[in-house]
């Protein structure tokens, strides 16, 4: 009893370790020091052993408890059910998982070339636009051209110098057509200006407009080509109850409207387009560029036709 | 780095289900790992539930959930912790859903540390049927660590990962654990009679 109480406080600093040392959890150090109190204080040395017979005698209360036999033959069972259900199910999510994000890329992928489609579209669309509201202004709207064909020599000298030669291109470039009316446009409320050709054929008024690109120009996108002739894109749209064809050459936008069928502007386009590629390419080409801007407009000016 | 939910959301569709390449698991290789734990795993399972219909169920579940999560297990390594885990992770949500009826109210009115008097008299022998009536007057939370560490001999750091508690808790939950089943121990000793066959410090000093 003399013991217990003088050493009491070193036995109550090592019974505070009697757990870890139990589960051998201690450090060396420390366990040594347990070991060497155990052997000297025969109260602590009781209390491990009481300690040590509850775990042993728990350790032996569990093991000898009965397992079912029904409880592994249960798990194997639902093992084996899942393993029916489970790796095909898998199998079906992944390629599901799969398919769906390849789907998903695709559209993705077709939903970004359907808007910049729709994007170019509209902007070929607008160009051709201005060939449109050219032919509707002064040809339709305006009738700036006489029942009987102005003579070929008149034309020329309203076309000025710069533009006469392109008379003769289309005269030639359109068979079955009778050129009515030649001159330079100019575009209320704009400083733009277009040479305007205006003929009679295949029971339409057909308009050829050609007017300064001005550094823009149509989109090279095969599937919004229409047709080719001699490596030209031409483009073709239906607006407004016109058809319009339009292409690039040199530094002009031409376009072709007319109320036709979409393939009689198109061969016109195709017959023109060369031509006039060729008469731009000339070394005296240089008469046709650029349209003079400054040009004022001459006081007889009507529906913006400078006569 | 995307916030946890969605992050999490996207790694289990994405990875573990969809676009994972994981090996292909046989049935028997996993039984052959697993199995030999049935009987640790049901044995705790019933000490902690309240009837064996809810062990047998939570064994079953902890298997299912284990065949599902096998490819991500690292062979060689300790499968029966790993089941354990398992076992207890699917066991908190249980709970979650269940009346806390395994809970058991018990008297663990404890002494003020280092009271060396207070340490109970247990008897010297022990049956089986007493100490799991003992164990089973110890609460839950303290049962659990006591199990885990002293029938299956997990470390610390195991049962902390386990039950997913700090170390420091592990270790005053097995103190306290330890010293409630000793109390509850003394008392059916007590309650029997057979007190007498026990050797407390008095007995030794007085005699």
């Amino acid at each position: 009893m003399n013991t217990l109480n003088f050493d009491s406080k070193r036995c109550e600093r090592i019974r505070q370790h009697l757990d870890s040392y139990l589960s051998n959890e201690l450090l060396v150090e420390t366990a040594g020091e347990v070991v060497r109190h155990l052997e000297s204080c025969e109260a602590c040395s009781r209390d491990l052993e009481s300690r040590m017979r509850v775990r042993d005698a728990l350790q032996r209360a569990v093991a000898n408890r009965p397992v079912p036999d029904s409880v592994r033959a249960d798990v194997l069972r639902s093992l084996r059910e899942s393993r029916r259900k489970s790796p095909l199910r898998a199998r079906v999510t992944r390629w599901a998982v799969g398919v769906a994000s390849i789907a998903c890329i695709l559209l993705a992928l077709f939903a970004a070339n359907w808007l910049n489609g729709r994007r170019v579209e509209q902007s070929v669309a607008s160009i051709l636009k201005l060939g449109l509201s050219d032919h509707v202004f002064c040809a339709i709207r305006g009738h700036n051209y006489p029942n009987i064909a102005t003579p070929p020599e008149q034309i020329r000298r309203k076309l000025g110098a710069r533009h006469a030669a392109l008379l003769q291109v289309v005269q030639k470039r359109l068979p079955g057509f009778e050129v009515l009316e030649g001159h330079i446009c100019s575009v209320p409320g704009s400083n733009r200006e277009y040479v305007h050709f205006i003929t009679r054929g295949q029971g339409a008024i057909l308009s050829v407009i050609l007017t300064e690109r001005n550094g823009a120009s149509l989109p090279t996108i095969k599937s919004l080509v229409s047709a080719k002739s001699a490596g030209i894109s031409i483009y073709e749209d239906h607006l407004s109850g016109m058809e319009i064809a339009g292409f690039e050459s040199a530094q002009y936008f031409v376009f072709i409207v007319a109320d036709l069928r979409p393939s009689q502007t198109l061969q016109i386009a195709r017959g023109l387009a060369p031509a006039l590629n060729e008469i731009f390419a000339q070394p005296h080409s240089k008469d046709f560029s650029p349209l003079n801007l400054s040009l004022a407009a001459p006081p007889n000016l009507q529906w913006g036709v400078r006569r | 780095m995307l916030p946890g939910r969605p992050w999490r959301f996207l790694r289990r569709t994405l990875l573990e289900r969809g676009l994972s390449f994981r090996p292909k698991v046989q049935l028997e290789d996993f039984a052959a790992e697993a199995m030999p734990h049935l009987a640790a795993l049901y044995r705790t399972a019933s000490l902690l539930l309240r009837n064996r219909h809810e062990a047998e169920d939570l064994v079953q579940d902890t298997y299912l959930e284990a065949w599902k999560s096998f490819h991500r297990f690292a062979l060689g390594t300790n499968c029966r912790a790993w089941l354990f885990k398992i076992m207890f992770h699917r066991l908190y949500h249980l709970r979650r859903s269940l009346v806390k009826a395994s809970r058991v109210i018990v008297i663990d009115s404890f002494g003020p540390q280092g009271e060396l008097a207070a340490e109970p008299s247990v008897p010297q022998e022990i049956c089986d049927e007493d100490v799991l009536n003992a164990l089973s007057k110890v609460a839950v939370e303290f049962r659990e660590v006591v199990l885990l560490a002293d029938v299956e001999e997990f470390s610390y750091k195991k049962i902390a990962e386990t039950l997913k508690i700090p170390l420091g808790t592990v270790m005053s939950r097995l103190s306290r654990g330890r010293k409630l089943l000793r109390q509850q121990l003394a008392e059916v000793a007590r309650s029997y009679g057979i007190n007498m066959r026990t050797k407390p410090a008095e007995e030794t000093e007085t005699a």
